[in-house]
């Protein structure tokens, strides 16, 4: 017979997040795909089954344009993200000595603030008064016009958000990566090049993938960072969707663009899965084994 | 078969579970106690809404929203009975009332309605009665207009007379406007009807010209014409504050605004030199207005909770209050306060020229919110 007090504790540890997820997560979403074959007219839900919506997505060229520049977006914030957060997780690891913690902890100190107060702070920063346009402009010389309102502010502003992330996640990687191996290959007579991309890179890759895709995912979604610094052409996929809930009320066609989002990153995370080996990643600890 | 014994771990959770719910459930004699309202947040001030409370042995409880389809929204998703009061502005609470979500209302108990300034008196302001019924459905509140703030020093006054100053090339990347979609739209409409001379004809919905209300082919010279603004502004604001900023540092000459974020710059007290700004309520093309109400919801019954509805917005349109919030979120205010205003806040907040809130299209509902979304999607995607 089993122990009623061990029955309860698997309800209380499986049951209680398994009906969270699916009150919040597994509903709403169904929900989301419900509204998006239903129709919105003067701000009014119309329960009338259609692909109107998904036909709207697939003929109006305004959602594409929004939805590649969201995508170059997230290409470009993810791999860039990526090749910063290696040097500076890379000197933690085997820099860092006794302060390795403290150091990786700095990382998230960022997150102590709220995102809109960052992306304030950093529109005060990058604006035609801020630090970097008012200082130029004290010297006499011009302002950064490409920093001001546009894509380029849009794409600081996620890398500022999302580095920590991935400096983390890589950190978390090369923290259980085994060095003896790199100063095993320099024996055998491997250059500090060829250490890196044949050894450190390939063992450390999954978690590297991890770092990217936790970058890449919302920074496609993303919609402070161009409301606020985006400028009049910066308006981004996940924005576009705010706005459908928001103003413009037409929920159904925002829900329809929801739904494709979310298709999109599952096969995005799908395709990427199949280069993560989990124990690879840093997060288990299984990599030293 | 299983035996459910209740232990000391069961009686634990269970009274856990009921404490941290108890927040969440709300006793129906506790819901009198509770003004709930869905209003602009510019027009809280804490200290009213503290003595209200004190007064009345109430709480305020307030949900905020930006324009006005958010608050419409709000409102057919929650249902009338979520809130008491409700804000909106221009022909809103006419279709507000039309759709039963608000109520209408007794100027008779509401002993500051007396004060109003002659444009907004109940016999005069129809904008608040309901056509078929003869009903008033709202109380006036603030006034304004969408015009355009600009630096004398850098835009010459002739130039703002037109809407076509907020396409003039030779302002590229110092003009600005706010992220509302519908008022872009709608002002643009103005210029591009007027070019088309298409005012006059007959109308999509065969009442006289309304910005809200348009045919297709100006729908499609506006989008042209918002395309190529885009390219001449410098952004789309999404606050007062950060178009108070870009003004003032001089990034931005010429923005459309709801005449607060000038207000502010005339009255900032920063010790900055300040620059010559001004600005056109009315371009010769004609402008866009609109007044702030507070309408009372269909939730509300006759009783105790409509007198305390009454009672909140008695307070909020007395002098002494509608003087602090003109002042706190920068707008006129339908309530006569020339008696106890400077001869400066006169001119400054347009009290001798509320009369030309009569020449201004109300700001309404689009014809079709999903056509004017695809037009501002389309010159976002340009």
């Amino acid at each position: 017979m089993a122990d009623p007090d061990n029955r309860w504790n698997r309800r209380l540890f499986l049951h209680v997040p398994a009906i969270f997820l699916v009150l919040f997560f597994v509903l709403p979403l169904i929900a989301l795909v419900i509204l998006s074959f239903w129709q919105t007219e003067n701000y009014k839900i119309v329960r009338e089954w259609s692909a109107t919506n998904y036909v709207t997505l697939a003929t109006e060229p305004a959602y594409f344009v929004f939805f590649v520049r969201s995508l170059f977006l997230a290409i470009g914030v993810s791999i860039f993200s990526v090749a910063v957060s290696w040097p500076i997780a890379f000197f933690i690891v085997r820099h860092g000595g006794r302060y390795k913690l403290i150091l990786s902890l700095l990382l998230a100190v960022p997150f102590l603030s709220g995102e809109v107060l960052r992306l304030i702070s950093l529109q005060g920063m990058l604006g035609p008064t801020g630090l970097v346009n008012g200082v130029l402009l004290k010297i006499g010389s011009a302002p950064l016009r490409f920093i001001m309102y546009s894509n380029w502010a849009t794409f600081i502003a996620l890398v500022y958000l999302y580095l920590p992330m991935v400096v983390t996640t890589v950190y978390l990687s090369l923290l259980n990566f085994d060095f003896r191996l790199t100063s095993a290959a320099s024996s055998c007579g491997a250059n500090r090049f060829q250490v890196f991309c044949e050894i450190v890179w390939p063992l450390n890759l999954s978690g590297t993938i991890v770092g990217f895709l936790l970058c890449f995912i919302p920074t496609l979604s993303a919609s402070l960072a161009p409301r606020f610094l985006g400028g009049p052409s910066g308006v981004l996929y996940g924005m576009s969707i705010a706005q459908q809930f928001g103003e413009s009320g037409t929920w159904a066609l925002g829900a329809a663009m929801g739904v494709v989002l979310f298709l999109f990153s599952m096969a995005v995370l799908g395709v990427f899965s199949l280069g993560i080996d989990l124990r690879r990643t840093g997060f288990t600890g299984m990599g030293r084994l | 078969m299983q035996r459910t014994t209740i232990n000391r771990r069961s009686v634990l959770a269970a009274g856990a579970g009921a404490a941290l719910s108890m927040p969440f459930i709300r006793p129906s004699w506790a819901q009198a106690q509770t003004v709930r309202a869905l209003m602009w947040e510019a027009y809280v001030l804490p200290d009213v809404v503290s003595k209200f409370e004190q007064d009345n042995n109430v709480k305020f409880v307030a949900t905020f929203f930006d324009g006005n389809s958010e608050a419409y929204n709000k409102l057919r998703v929650g249902g009338a009975k979520e809130f008491d009061l409700v804000q909106a502005d221009g022909f809103w609470p006419q279709l507000y009332f039309r759709e039963e979500l608000i109520r209408s209302v007794d100027y008779a108990h509401v002993p500051s309605a007396t004060s109003y300034l002659p444009e907004f008196k109940p016999e005069n302001f129809k904008v608040l009665t309901d056509a078929a019924s003869g009903a008033k459905i709202g109380y006036p509140f603030c006034w304004g207009a969408y015009g355009i703030t600009y630096d004398a020093a850098a835009v010459e006054p002739e130039k703002t007379d037109t809407i076509a100053c907020m396409f003039d090339p030779a302002l590229s990347g110092r003009l600005s406007t706010s992220a509302r979609f519908e008022e872009n739209i709608a002002l643009a409409a103005l210029l591009v009807t007027d070019r088309l001379g298409s005012r006059d004809k007959p109308r999509p919905d065969g009442k006289p010209f309304n910005p809200y209300v348009l045919t297709d082919e100006e729908l499609g010279e506006i989008q042209k014409l918002l395309v190529e603004q885009k390219a001449l502004l410098l952004t789309r604001y999404q606050d007062n504050p950060t178009l108070f900023q870009l003004l003032q540092s001089g990034a931005v000459v010429a923005a459309t605004e709801f005449a607060q974020v000038f207000r502010q710059l005339l009255t900032a007290k920063d010790g900055n030199p300040k620059e010559d700004f001004r600005h056109a309520l009315k371009m010769k093309e004609g402008g866009l207005g609109w007044v702030d109400t507070w309408l009372v919801t269909s939730g509300v019954e006759d009783g105790p909770r409509l007198e305390l509805c009454n009672r909140f917005i008695d307070r909020m349109i007395s002098a002494e209050v509608m003087k602090r919030i003109g002042e706190t979120a920068g707008c006129s205010t339908t309530i006569d306060l020339r008696s106890i205003s400077s001869e400066e806040d006169r001119k400054l907040y347009l009290m001798d020229r509320s009369s030309e809130i009569a020449d201004l299209f109300m700001f309404d509902q689009p014809s079709s919110p999903e056509k004017w979304e695809r037009v501002w999607s389309n010159v976002q995607a340009a």
